[in-house]
Order: C-alpha cells, then sequence, then structure tokens
C-alpha cells in the first residue's frame, strides 16, 4: 500500500527542466531506494515532496490525499519528515535538545487556534514523557554517548544521524532521507542499514532513501527507481535494477567497474 | 489639465530622483549581499559636501560635481566595502543589518559634528530656479528637466550594462555564487566594491538632485530617511530588478504630488503628514502583495554568532546581584543622576524586548522605541487617574500600553513575516518613520467623525507623562521608580532566561538556525515569528511607557528612528543573545554616551586650555557609538561575550574573585563616606574590573602550587593537580593544563603501556620543558623505556 506517492511531477528552473514526469510511490513498511548520478534530480523530488519547492506540473499525494498545495509544516503534520542532503542541524542546541525540539514542535500540532504558547497537552503526555522518548530515540540511532555535545563538535556521519533522530521525533509515516550514509564509516553504514530496516519492519515507516552507496541501497531497499536527467530510467526490485542496461549504463557500471 | 499635467511632471521627476537613489540600492544589494541600510546616509553626506565646495568655497559648478560624484562619493563607498562590507560575509542577516545600521548613526553624528545643525544652508537649482522651459502649458525648471534625464539615462543605462557588457554580467553571477564566479575566472570581491562605488555614485546624485527640489535648508535627517523612499521603490523589484525599481520609484513620485495636488490640506490637517509618510504606506503595501518566500536552508552553520545559554540558576543569582548592586549605588548617587539611571534603565527594558527576538529568534526590529512611543500614548491617553500633583499611571494603563503594542506588532510584521528578516527590518523601519511623521506628529487637536469628540493624539507636541503608583508603591520618587524598575527589569531578564530553557524557546532557536528544518517538522514558521514579535513588541511598549514617566516630560523627538536605530545597534554589539547584552546597550545607548559627552563637556569648561580638545572629545564620543557599532563585523557575538569568558578565571580562582569583591566593597566605602566623588567610583571600578581578570591568571598561577601543596599534605583531597586527570579531557592535557606525572600515568595505562618510574629529577632543567604546553612533550619523557 502506496504511502506517498508522486503524480507525473515536472519542474523547470528557467529553461532547465529538472524533473520531467516522476512518479514514484513509496510504501508503508519497506525502504524504497531512489539512486541516480549527481544531478539527476533527487534532493528537487524531495524538496518537492516535502514543500520547500512548488512543482511546475504534477501532485504529491500521501496516503491517498493531495498535498501539493500545503506549506511544509503541514505536510509534517501529515506524517512526512525529512533529513538533508546539506545539513541543517540547529547550531545553537545540543545533540538531545536537537532531537527534543523536534517532540515540543509535534507536541504543539495540536494546539491549532493559540500561538503555540502554554495550554496544556490534550493527551496529557508530559515533559516527562517527552524526557523518555528523546532518550530512546538517541538511543535507537546510536547518539547517547554523545548527547550532551554541541552538535557542531560532531563528524559529519554522526551529524546526519541527528537529522534522523530529529526526524524520527516527529512519529512519521514517510521518512525521507537525503544521503544519510556519506560520512559515515563502514561500520556505521552497516548498523545504519540495520536500523533503516528495523525502522520499516518494525515500525511500518515509509522509508524513502537517497543513497550514493548502491551496496546499501541494494541490501536494504525491496524497491528502487534510478533517476537520470530528470527523468524515471528504472524501478524494481534490486536484482532488476542490478541488470537493467539503461541503469548499467547511466550510473551503477561505472560506480561498479570503479569498485572492481 | 494644466495642473494635473504640471503635478504628473513633477511627480516623474520626483519619482525619478528616487530611482536613482534606489537603482543604486538595488546595485550594492545584489552584487555584495549587503542591504545598506546607510544608503541614505551616502546621499546626505555627499550633499552636505556639495554645499561645501560648492557654496562655502564658491567652487565652479562642473568642477564641485566632479569632486564629489566623481572622487568623494565613488571613493567613500569602494572604501566602506573594503574596510568594512567585505567582512560581513559569513555572518548572519542580523550584523549585517547592525552593521549599516551603525554607518547611518555615525554619518548623521559626523554631519552635526562638521556642520553645525543650527546654520541653515541651502542650495539652489542648477541652472537657477527662473530657467523653465513650458512644455504643455506646465512650467519646468532645467534642474528638474537634468534630474528626468539623468533618471532615464542611468535607468537605459544600468540595464545595458547589466545584461551586455562583460562587468555587468559578472555582477548578476557575483548575487548566484561568488565562488563559482572565481572558479570560471571573475573576481567577485573587485566587482563588488566596483558597485559599491557605483551604488555610492547614485546615492549622491540623488542627495544632490533632490535637495532644491525638497525645498528648505539641507536637513541631514531628512536626506538620511531619503533610504526609505528607495526601499519602498526597491521592494518593487524585489531588491533586484532595474526596471521593477524604476517603475516603483515613479510611482511613488506621482502619488507624491497627486496628495499634494489633490487633498484638501485645510481640511484634513494630517495631508502633510500623509504626504511624508507615503513611502513607509506604499512599502508595506507593497509587502503585502509580494509572493511568499522560498524556505532556505540555514546558511547560518556557518556564521560566526554563537550565545550560551546560562542556567536557571546562574539567572536568578545575576538578577539578585543586580538589584542589589543598584541599591547600593543608588545610596551614592545624586538625585540627578538618580533620575538619569532611571531612564536608562527603562531603555534597557525596551532593550530587552529585543533579546527574545533578535536573540533568540533572529529577527529584528528596528523600530523598538517607536513601539514605546505607541505604548507612551495608550498609557497617557488610557491609563491615567487622579489629577494636579496626585496624576499617576496606573498599573492597567502600563499593561494595556503593553498589550496594545503587541496587537500593533502583529500588524506590523504579519506582511513582512512571511519574507525573509530583512524585509521585516525594513517594515518596522518604515514603521519607525510613519510613528514620527504621522503618529506622534499629530499634535493639533481635531473633532473625530462619527465620535465627534475632539482629540489629537500627541497634543500640542508635548505629553506630560505622570509617574506611575502600584498599588502601596508610588513612582513619583525617583530612588523608588530605580528600584522598582531594576526589579522589573530582573524579573523579566530572568523570564527570558526561562524562556531560551523552555520549548518554546528550543523552537525559536531551531527557527533561527534553520528555517527549512523547522518548517519540515511541522512548525509554523510565520505563527512562531509573529508571536515572539508580539511579545516582544510589548515589552517595548511597557518600556516605552515607563521612559516616558520617567523622563516626565516628552516631546515627539524622543521617538525619531534614529533613537532606535542606535539602541538596536548598541544592544547587539553588547550581545544580543544575552540579557545582559540588552542590560549594558540599553543602558549606553539611554544614558551611557550623552553622559560620556556631558563630562566631556564639563571637564572642557573647567579647564579652558584644553576645552578643543575636550569639545573634540565630546563630538567624538558622538560617532563612537557608530564606530564600535561598524566594529561588530569583527566580533560578532558581541562585547558582553568577552566579558563572561574574561570572568571566567575567577571559577579557578575563587580567591582572587574575594580579593576583587573587597577592593570593590572598599572603593564603595570610600565613595559612601564622600572621601573622593563619584567620578572616582566610576572609574576605580571600571579600571579594578578592567585589570583584575587579567592579573588573576598570573597570580593563581604562582599561588597554585603552594595551594597544592598544602592539600596534599591535608590529605584531604587525592594527589596531583587541581585539575586532576579526571577533570580535563586527556586531548586538552598540555593545552588547557600543564602536562604532570599523573597525566603521564594515566595516558600509560589508556595506551595499555607498562608503569614507568617518575620523570628523571631532572626534567625541570631540560630545555624542551616548556613544551608541554603547546601540547608536544620532548621525546622521551612519554615513551618509556621498553
Amino acid at each position: 500500500m502506496a504511502l506517498l506517492e508522486t503524480d507525473s511531477i515536472a519542474v523547470r528552473f528557467g529553461g532547465n527542466v529538472a524533473l520531467d514526469d516522476v512518479s514514484i510511490s513509496v510504501a508503508a513498511g519497506r525502504v524504497t531506494g531512489l539512486i541516480g548520478p549527481n544531478g539527476a534530480g533527487k534532493t528537487t523530488l524531495f524538496n518537492i515532496v516535502t514543500g520547500l519547492l512548488a512543482p511546475t506540473r504534477g501532485r504529491v499525494l500521501v496516503d491517498g490525499a493531495d498535498i501539493t498545495r500545503l506549506p511544509p509544516y503541514k505536510r509534517a503534520h501529515r506524517g512526512l519528515a525529512r533529513t538533508f542532503q546539506r545539513l541543517e542541524p540547529f547550531v545553537s542546541l545540543s545533540v538531545r535538545d536537537n532531537v527534543r525540539v523536534a517532540g515540543q514542535i509535534r507536541d504543539t500540532w495540536r494546539r491549532r487556534g493559540s500561538l503555540g504558547i502554554g495550554k496544556a497537552d490534550p493527551r496529557g503526555r508530559g515533559r516527562l514523557d517527552l524526557d523518555r522518548e528523546t532518550d530512546r530515540v538517541l538511543e535507537l540511532v546510536g547518539l547517547t554517548d554523545v548527547a550532551d555535545r554541541d552538535v557542531a563538535e560532531l563528524p559529519t556521519g554522526q551529524a546526519r544521524l541527528v537529522e534522523l533522530g530529529r526526524a524520527l521525533m516527529t512519529r512519521p509515516g514517510v521518512l525521507l532521507l537525503d544521503e544519510p550514509a556519506s560520512g559515515q564509516t563502514e561500520q556505521e553504514t552497516e548498523a545504519f542499514g540495520r536500523l533503516l530496516r528495523r525502522l520499516a519492519q518494525e515500525d511500518g515507516i515509509a522509508v524513502c532513501l537517497v543513497e550514493h552507496d548502491v551496496g546499501l541501497v541494494m541490501d536494504v531497499c525491496a524497491m528502487i527507481y534510478v533517476l537520470d536527467y530528470g527523468r524515471v530510467i528504472a524501478a524494481g526490485p534490486p536484482d532488476v535494477i542490478r541488470a537493467d542496461p539503461a541503469v548499467i549504463d547511466a550510473y551503477l557500471g561505472s560506480a561498479e567497474e570503479g569498485a572492481a | 489639465m494644466d495642473q494635473f499635467l504640471q503635478y504628473t511632471i513633477l511627480g516623474l521627476v520626483l519619482g525619478g530622483i528616487y530611482g536613482i537613489a534606489a537603482s543604486g540600492l538595488v546595485l550594492t544589494c545584489t552584487t555584495s549581499g549587503v542591504f545598506n541600510f546607510g544608503h541614505g546616509s551616502i546621499a546626505m553626506l555627499s550633499a552636505f559636501l556639495y554645499w561645501q565646495v560648492r557654496f562655502d568655497w564658491n567652487w565652479p559648478t562642473p568642477v564641485a560635481l566632479v569632486a564629489v560624484l566623481g572622487v568623494f562619493a565613488p571613493a567613500f563607498g569602494a572604501l566602506l566595502h573594503i574596510t568594512i562590507m567585505r567582512g560581513l560575509r559569513e555572518t548572519t542577516e542580523i550584523t549585517r543589518i547592525t552593521v549599516t545600521v551603525a554607518l547611518t548613526v555615525g554619518a548623521l553624528a559626523l554631519a552635526n559634528w562638521i556642520w553645525d545643525p543650527t546654520v541653515p544652508r541651502r542650495f539652489d537649482y542648477f541652472f537657477g530656479g527662473t530657467n523653465q522651459v513650458k512644455i504643455f502649458g506646465s512650467r519646468i525648471t532645467y534642474h528638474e528637466l537634468l534630474a528626468l534625464a539623468a533618471a532615464v539615462l542611468i535607468a537605459v543605462g544600468l540595464r545595458f550594462f547589466f545584461y551586455r557588457t562583460r562587468t555587468g554580467v559578472g555582477m548578476r553571477a557575483v548575487v548566484d555564487d561568488p565562488p563559482l564566479l572565481q572558479l570560471t575566472g571573475g573576481r567577485p570581491e573587485r566587482l563588488a566594491t566596483l558597485s559599491w562605488a557605483l551604488g555610492a555614485m547614485l546615492a549622491a546624485l540623488a542627495g544632490i538632485l533632490i535637495t532644491p527640489i525638497l525645498g528648505g535648508a539641507l536637513d541631514p535627517n531628512a536626506l538620511t530617511l531619503l533610504v526609505i523612499d528607495a526601499f519602498a521603490a526597491a521592494v518593487f523589484g524585489r531588491l533586484r530588478s532595474v526596471p521593477l525599481t524604476f517603475l516603483g520609484a515613479v510611482v511613488l513620485g506621482l502619488a507624491n504630488n497627486y496628495v499634494l495636488a489633490y487633498f484638501p490640506s485645510e481640511r484634513w490637517t494630517w495631508t502633510s503628514n500623509f504626504r511624508i509618510s507615503l513611502p513607509m504606506i506604499l512599502l508595506f503595501v507593497v509587502l503585502l502583495v509580494l509572493p511568499q518566500d522560498r524556505l532556505r536552508g540555514g546558511t547560518i552553520t556557518r556564521a560566526r554568532e554563537r550565545f550560551r545559554v546560562p542556567t536557571m540558576r546562574s539567572a536568578v543569582v545575576w538578577a539578585v546581584i543586580l538589584v542589589v548592586g543598584m541599591f547600593l549605588l543608588r545610596e551614592i548617587m545624586a538625585p540627578a543622576v538618580v533620575n538619569t539611571m532611571v531612564i536608562g534603565m527603562t531603555f534597557a527594558v525596551i532593550a530587552l524586548s529585543l533579546v527574545p527576538l533578535t536573540g533568540y529568534a533572529g529577527e529584528i526590529n528596528l523600530a523598538p522605541v517607536s513601539f514605546g512611543a505607541i505604548g507612551t500614548i495608550i498609557a497617557y491617553h488610557y491609563g491615567v487617574t487622579g489629577s494636579g500633583v496626585d496624576t499617576r499611571m496606573t498599573v492597567w494603563g502600563l499593561l494595556l500600553a503593553a498589550a496594545v503594542c503587541a496587537v500593533v506588532g502583529a500588524l506590523v510584521a504579519l506582511p513582512a513575516l512571511r519574507l525573509r528578516g530583512l524585509y521585516l527590518a525594513l517594515a518596522t523601519m518604515a514603521f519607525g518613520v510613519f510613528v514620527s511623521t504621522m503618529v506622534v506628529a499629530d499634535t493639533v487637536p481635531r473633532v473625530l467623525p462619527l465620535l465627534h469628540v475632539e482629540f489629537s493624539i500627541f497634543p500640542n507636541g508635548t505629553l506630560n507623562v505622570p509617574r506611575p503608583r502600584l498599588g502601596p508603591i508610588d513612582l513619583a520618587d525617583g530612588g523608588t521608580f530605580l528600584m522598582v524598575i531594576t526589579v522589573l527589569f530582573a524579573v523579566l531578564g530572568v523570564l527570558m532566561v526561562a524562556l531560551r530553557r523552555s520549548g518554546y524557546g528550543h523552537r525559536l532557536v531551531a527557527l533561527k538556525d534553520s528555517p527549512a528544518a523547522c518548517a519540515t517538522l511541522g512548525q509554523n514558521p510565520v505563527r512562531l515569528k509573529l508571536s515572539v514579535f508580539m511579545l516582544s513588541a510589548a515589552i517595548a511598549g511597557l518600556g516605552g511607557a515607563l521612559m516616558s514617566a520617567a523622563m516626565v516630560s516628552v516631546n515627539p523627538d524622543r521617538f525619531v528612528i534614529f533613537v532606535s536605530l542606535g539602541l538596536v545597534m548598541t544592544v547587539v554589539v553588547a550581545g544580543i543573545g544575552y540579557v545582559s547584552g540588552a542590560f549594558a546597550g540599553g543602558l549606553l545607548a539611554g544614558v551611557g554616551f550623552v553622559a560620556l559627552q556631558n563630562m566631556f563637556d564639563k571637564v572642557g569648561t573647567d579647564h579652558a586650555s584644553l576645552s578643543s580638545l575636550f569639545s573634540f572629545l565630546s563630538q567624538f564620543s558622538t560617532v563612537l557609538p557608530a564606530l564600535i557599532g561598524i566594529g561588530l563585523a569583527r566580533n560578532p557575538t558581541g562585547f558582553v561575550d568577552d566579558i563572561i569568558r574574561a570572568f571566567e578565571v575567577f571559577r579557578r580562582a575563587r580567591v582572587m574573585l574575594a580579593a576583587g569583591l573587597a577592593l570593590q566593597a572598599a572603593i564603595y566605602l570610600l565613595a559612601y563616606t564622600d572621601t573622593f566623588s563619584n567620578w572616582w567610583f566610576v572609574a576605580l571600578t571600571v579600571l579594578l574590573w578592567g585589570i583584575w581578570p587579567r592579573i588573576t591568571p598570573l597570580v593563581s598561577d604562582r599561588l597554585a602550587p603552594a595551594v597544592r601543596a598544602r592539600r596534599a599534605g591535608a590529605g584531604a583531597l587525592p594527589a596531583g593537580p587541581a585539575d586532576g586527570p579526571a577533570e580535563v579531557p586527556l586531548e586538552l592535557v598540555g593545552v588547557d593544563v600543564p602536562l604532570t606525572d599523573e597525566h603521564r600515568r594515566v595516558l600509560d595505562r589508556a595506551l595499555g603501556l607498562p608503569e614507568t618510574a617518575a620523570l628523571p629529577g631532572d626534567l625541570a632543567a631540560v630545555p624542551g620543558r616548556v613544551t608541554p604546553s603547546a601540547g608536544i612533550p620532548p621525546a622521551g619523557t612519554l615513551v618509556p623505556a621498553p
């Protein structure tokens, strides 16, 4: 069952076509991969899905509902969360507070009509609960040891985990990860792969993964879309993608030759 | 019809001049990324300089024009970029805005210093006012024709320059991606310098052309505010497009002249104020219709500003210290000084309004004192009881003032909040000018329609604002007022720290750090910004009402935009992220610099032989804040942060802190017993706390071995240095603390090396002994013999 769908998305920047007729669907409970060479339009697609960019044409659907015209924050209320390729941590906050503030933001969602100050939480979840949840997420992504450090001090690999933890605090239905493994060591990537599978299988999250680490993508994804020059040139499970001549030509071939 | 044509042509002329100024603004803004709030100041300085060379020194017109337009203005612009603006890359928008605001304030002070403002200076139309041509029956002076021609020429020329010349195309590329331009062989810094030179020249031209048209004497304030008209036009073009900017300028010029022509100024007494306020009103309308900005990722990741968050405990401790300290100070202050201090503290309260807004949320309000004006007006009209000498402001009046300011704040901010921070700065500055030209300028009573009561906002140009009474506490007494306002500041300050530490504060900071991430986590950015702006406006309104009460009698001059600009600048320089920054900045802006100037003036009159020196120093102290503000480019976190860092040495040297406090107490006692004057008290206190943190490390280094030996002897503490290995991360050993045997043992253990005997006794004599502070121990000392 597809939780997130894009329907014939097209984007132009001036005369350049960044995306052309891109339709993908991301199902709950599994990891969907989105690969392609640099400049293929992967991050642009994420920006459109999360509302940071408006498409020239096409629709974005979450759980069947059209969200193309919604502002970014309302899309988060519908269950979308993401990380950024160019890191966007809250540099004034500690690692713990980076994660915690996402929970604090989520706690304001239901306070429509007020300015978001005061007013007790209708479900009675208090501060203690938020603290416990923060600890749980920090543990889950493996940042407990550095929880009280400044986020600016962290190496890139860990900073990416901060963004993941932050996204998880909103309890997303759809999680969009933009090159989360770049900057991670091999061991970190391995642990990260396990974490992704666990998020999809145990929590039922629809994970959409943009990644250049082909090994990781092939390993964790149930479904893969390949983008090139703003178009989907192939879609299918890893085995099909690995054998697809167009993909090998555009992207994979060079990567595997490079690895060999 | 003739009249219509006449006004249309004059409107086009005015619009053309606005266009010249605005296109210069757009030019510098797009190529250097710095929006120059001081653009009008360049126009102002140039116009004054032109007056100087042309009419005071009687240079021929062409020579004077070349000197100002061809030499002074471009050189000034280029110099600004090279010395100041270039250093602003990778700072936050707040810092950039503040630096150019400092330029504005500084240029104004400089002009008032060089050209005595009490002497009227005029200059005539080029070719005189009588040389006219008739076009369709309308009389147009050569000067106006010249202005129109210049505007058309510049509009066309800039368009050509940007699209048809290599330099111009390069300039457009600078906006998009300077590093990329550099890679492809462009020289972004050079192009930016060139654009500043060109922009300054356009500003100068506009300043010289507009002065005779506006009529009257040269007025530094009015010319500086030419920048507002330029803003309004430039915003039409979204600060990018030159043609749209000129279109906006023409609309502005025409609207101005049609209001002049067709509004019944006899019946509507506010017409002339309305005409002056037109650019501000138009700016708001344009902001309302501008499409929403794309949310951008935080560029702040690389920014240099970092504020630390105090604990609640230290906030409360400092609040108590502030109140107690103020109480002790009050005991030695003369009554006049107490009253000055009260005004300073009310400024600090207004400054505090900027801490959540600017320090936490990263948005800026350039007109906090204008909200203070609104607060004053509300409290004066609706918050006063009693009559005669018993007239008092009520608590309800103050609260009402705060509430109304929150609402006004929402109205002012809402159009701009959808856009990036710069637009809010523009909107608030426009609001500030609007308040001083339209609201507090409403001094003539008139009958309100429908209500049929006579009313004016600022009757007769002076408000006698009564002192407040809060229940049993009467603030008519200056000393009581001082303590109440200090307690108020302390309480608000603690609340601000609590706010910063709360979930709300975390969300504000998150929004500042990355608007895009915040939005994708489900935070509505506009609502959050709006709430903090309303909070800020309310505090500013409360502080403003109290400020007016402290001054007792206020006139509209108290609320001109430059007061706000000076305050904002000083607070940012002090440290906008800290309550203590608001305290220091507020006091400095409110009374500090004025006190300094007065002191120099007084000393100058006392010592006639040095009077020229002291009068120089006195004038210099008016320019000083701006110089400090411009220096912000070098230290964007503010000087309070430096002070806090300097005082951190006392954490490890409590004895020295106690000794310093004892000295301070002695100084206080001497002042208290009138052994010496308060000037001595201030001077010695400043001297003491300037020197003490510096000598503390020296003294404690000398004392430390003795202390350590005593402790080891007592056996109460484990052996080893005071900062034991456990307290300092190992990688910082040798950097933060000297390397010791104990560290060596810990390192050996950590590396799994066998335990070694103590260092050879003669190590201290080895020349390499000094290097451990650089983190590189001499060879052979760390690696044990096998």
